[in-house]
């Protein structure tokens, strides 16, 4: 049976997040790697907290994802779910002179 | 009801709606509203009342079928099933601006605070707020958008033409 | 340009304040994520793949250099540091946070600037010609006519809640370079029997899955009928137009059921009615407008310059660049020049907070202050000196702005993709860079003259793959990214929709699908003068096909 993990976005920042359960303590991830992948017939504690957190206003509509294990870790099953997991398949247009908010201070939660 | 805001006001709802498919067929006293298939079934009846008497359209229905009643009608009340489907707007301003209906325009329905400052600027004067929503919250809807461009209900012309 | 009145200007602060409301009542829990959604939709903002998109309006793609800076800011800010502009003249911002909206919109009200009805089912921000009150071929500034939609349509309080979105475009020159022919609603200046201009009123235009060309359904309007018109139409619409089926809400399907005769007899009705309400406008209403669209102050210039001379013939860089992308200008001694969105490093229609800084600049020194932005996702400076050209070509080098291919085959439209996009299915932005990659060879480009390519990740079509001459659908098959080809489309004043020309294409098959179609054009072409689609036209599809699939 596939593997998943529950995925949203976080609703403050609109970033992509995944739940990860530590001792029955929820808590959202902007790496995958560090998800709680389970099979579907054994989720109900993760949906039970995703539920929660959508009801708590600190992500928007979480959905399962079907995760693949690799040395690496956890990597999504999709093309579509691989890229929301790492980003644009590119480098993002940057100005050589200008330091941005870097994406650690804007990941959250 | 809790719910009724009339004239940018909380208000009590005097009105009684009667659909036809109660099962008791005697209209009921006082000023009643009907569907617009019941009013003209029944119409000459209904006419013939002491009380006022108001209609409700469906969205997909003719409001020019009213125009001959419109001097006796005092409510006509308007539906948005859902907050998206916006055919009512144009049914108020017909009323008000082509058939100059002068009596209660009222919506009701997927009725929340955000659409209520183009509701009354197409006629409506009075809402029915959806269950559940802050009515007194609702009414700050009223105030917080003072510029409009456009003529509607509630202007004849367009700010360009306002000077004059 | 126009200038805001002090009502402008209330407007937009009180929307600002209102949706700084709903954004607190959406944190706070009082507006579930579907409530709070419609409301955020109305205003520009998405939530995407990776995080809210905030478009933002550019009122038919005219941009002030400080307008310009505040966007750079914006993006320095409150963003990644880019942004990007889209087929639709405006700009989007990839990773705003929703705290941040409220800021970033007063930061916009400041310099004139909004999100209003930049989504959500309403009319949208209308557009127009890039090179409007500087085109040779215009009959008329179409500018002022835009800025009365835009005041018409801005909270419409009947029109706030169609079917579906509702997108406007004016065109006020005999070429089409604003796309009139795939909006809901087209208008084109034209000159009237009577030698007075007036409009052309194309209805029912669109991409998407069920892509049309706009209907003509008044072949001369009365310019003092524009907006009761407009009324009209939008009026028949918002009554009419399907609401059961999210596929067949547009105006274009209501059109196509109702039929092109009974859909103009029910809008001329209703037009009728109307036509002498307050919305018509007289002569000193459009003749206010037009103030703010005035020439200005050109000088009296011979149309040559002996440097820019020296320049072309001594510097064969310059002059590529000043061949493609220079265009003349009404007034003798000036050019229109475009700054093309379109290099090898960049995806389309993206620029950083630096280029939109040193853009600003380059309108300052050299045209006037103004900036604007263009269907094909690309930039004009449209006042700037011959005698100017060859120091803002250097400027526009040093800012990678220089790239010699407007409206040619690497200046692509794209929509942002499967990268970026929560309803794409295919990637977008890495198809148009191997397609720039590999047609980088200046002389291949310029031997095949204009030709377009756009691409879409999805049939959505926000890419307008539909009305390229070569157009590249792309689609997911059994979770593989494939590339669908059709052939023969144009968003010019010849619109047509293009053709699908067969089974669809690998990833990495694509580019080289894409080089044996300009073959076989460069193979079947009568004259070098010939084009892409006047080929196209004249053979059909088959030498395609069959270089293709034979």
């Amino acid at each position: 049976m596939a593997l998943q993990v529950y995925t949203a976005s976080l609703l403050k920042e609109g970033l992509v997040a995944y739940l990860s359960l530590k001792d029955g303590v929820p808590s959202w991830t902007a790496d995958i790697r560090e998800a709680t992948a389970d099979t579907a017939d054994r989720l109900d504690s993760l949906k039970a907290a995703a539920e929660s957190a959508e009801q708590d206003n600190i992500v928007v509509a979480p959905y399962v994802i079907d995760v693949l294990e690799t040395e690496n870790g956890w990597k999504a099953a999709t093309k579509r779910e691989q890229i929301r997991a790492e980003g644009p398949s590119f480098a993002l247009p940057q100005d050589s002179s200008t330091a941005h908010r870097s994406d650690e201070s804007r990941r959250a939660a | 009801m809790g719910n009724y805001i009339k004239d940018r006001k909380p208000a009590t709802d005097e009105w009684m709606p009667f659909t036809g498919l109660e099962d008791n067929d005697t209209l009921p006293s006082g000023d009643i509203y009907v569907p617009l298939e019941e009013w003209l079934t029944r119409r000459e009846s209904l006419l013939a009342r002491n009380s006022r008497l108001g209609v409700s359209l469906s969205n997909t229905d003719d409001v020019s079928l009213l125009i001959p009643d419109l001097e006796r009608l005092d409510l006509v009340v308007l539906e948005f099933p859902k907050m998206a489907d916006g055919r009512a707007f144009t049914q108020a301003r017909l009323l008000r601006e082509r058939f100059g209906f002068k009596g209660e325009i009222r919506a009701t329905g997927d009725v929340l605070h955000d659409q209520l400052f183009y509701m009354q600027r197409c006629g409506f004067d009075a809402f029915e707020i959806r269950d559940g929503q802050d009515v007194d919250g609702s009414l700050k809807a009223f105030t917080e958008m003072t510029v409009t461009y456009q003529p509607a209900a509630d202007e004849e012309f367009p700010i360009w033409r306002r000077e004059d | 340009m126009y200038q805001y009145s002090e009502q402008d200007h209330q407007l937009l602060l009180e929307r600002v304040e209102q949706f700084r409301g709903q954004v607190q009542r959406r944190l706070s829990g009082q507006l579930s994520e579907d409530e709070f959604k419609q409301q955020r939709l109305r205003n520009g903002l998405y939530l995407q793949l990776h995080a809210y998109m905030l478009r933002v309006a550019i009122p038919y793609g005219l941009l002030s250099a400080e307008q310009m800076r505040t966007l750079a800011h914006i993006a320095r800010k409150y963003d990644k540091g880019y942004g990007h502009f889209s087929t639709r003249q405006n700009i989007q911002y990839n990773w705003p946070q929703l705290e941040d909206v409220p800021d970033i919109l007063d930061d916009l009200a400041a310099v004139e600037m909004h999100a209003i009805q930049t989504s959500g089912n309403c009319i949208r921000n209308t557009t127009s010609d890039p090179l409007a009150g500087v085109a040779r071929d215009e009959i008329e500034d179409p500018r002022p006519y835009c800025e009365l939609i835009r005041q018409w349509s801005t909270f419409h309080p009947e029109f706030n809640f169609l079917p579906r979105k509702f997108k406007i475009a004016v065109s006020g020159a005999i070429g089409d370079r604003a796309a009139v022919a795939v909006h809901d609603i087209g208008l084109r200046l034209v000159e009237g029997p009577e030698g007075e201009n007036g409009f052309e009123i194309y209805v029912g235009g669109g991409l998407g899955r069920t892509p049309m060309i706009g209907k003509l359904i008044r072949p001369f309007l009365p310019k003092e009928d524009m907006l009761t018109y407009l009324e009209a139409i939008l009026r028949v619409y918002n009554q009419l137009g399907r609401r059961d089926n999210l596929y067949k809400a547009r105006i274009k399907i209501l059109v196509h059921e109702t039929g092109e005769e009974k859909f103009r007899e029910l809008v001329e009705e209703e037009w009728q009615k109307i036509k002498a309400t307050g919305l018509y406008l007289r002569e000193q209403d459009v003749e206010r407008i037009k103030g703010f669209f005035k020439d200005p102050d050109y000088e009296t210039l011979p149309d040559t310059d002996a440097e820019f001379e020296n320049q072309l013939l001594s510097n064969p860089e310059f002059a590529r660049w000043a061949d493609k992308n220079i265009e003349l200008h009404k007034q003798s001694g000036y050019r229109v020049v475009y700054l093309s969105l379109k290099s090898a490093n960049q995806p389309p229609g993206d620029v950083t907070a630096d280029q939109m800084d040193a853009v600003a600049d380059l309108a300052d020194k050299y045209s006037l202050g103004q900036i604007r932005t263009t269907h094909r996702q690309n930039l004009v400076l449209s006042d700037v000196k011959l005698q100017d050209l060859p120091a803002l070509w250097q400027e526009l080098k040093a800012l990678d702005l220089a790239t010699p291919n407007y409206n040619h085959v690497t200046d692509i439209i794209s929509c942002p993709g499967l990268d970026y996009c929560a309803l794409a299915t295919a990637r977008s932005i890495p198809i148009s860079k191997a397609i720039t990659d590999r047609f980088d060879d200046y002389d291949f480009v310029n031997d095949l003259g204009d030709v377009s390519i756009n691409i879409s990740g999805c049939i959505n079509a926000c890419g307008h793959h539909h009305v390229a001459n070569i157009g590249i659908l792309g689609v997911n098959k059994k979770g593989e990214e494939v590339y669908q080809l059709t052939l023969g489309g144009s968003a010019r004043e010849d619109a047509s929709i293009g053709k699908i020309i067969g089974p669809a294409f690998d990833a990495d098959q694509i580019v080289d699908a894409i080089g044996d179609v300009l073959n076989v054009y460069l193979e079947n072409r009568e004259e070098p003068e010939e084009t892409f689609l006047a080929t196209y036209r004249r053979l059909g599809q088959d030498p395609f096909k069959e270089r293709l699939y034979g």
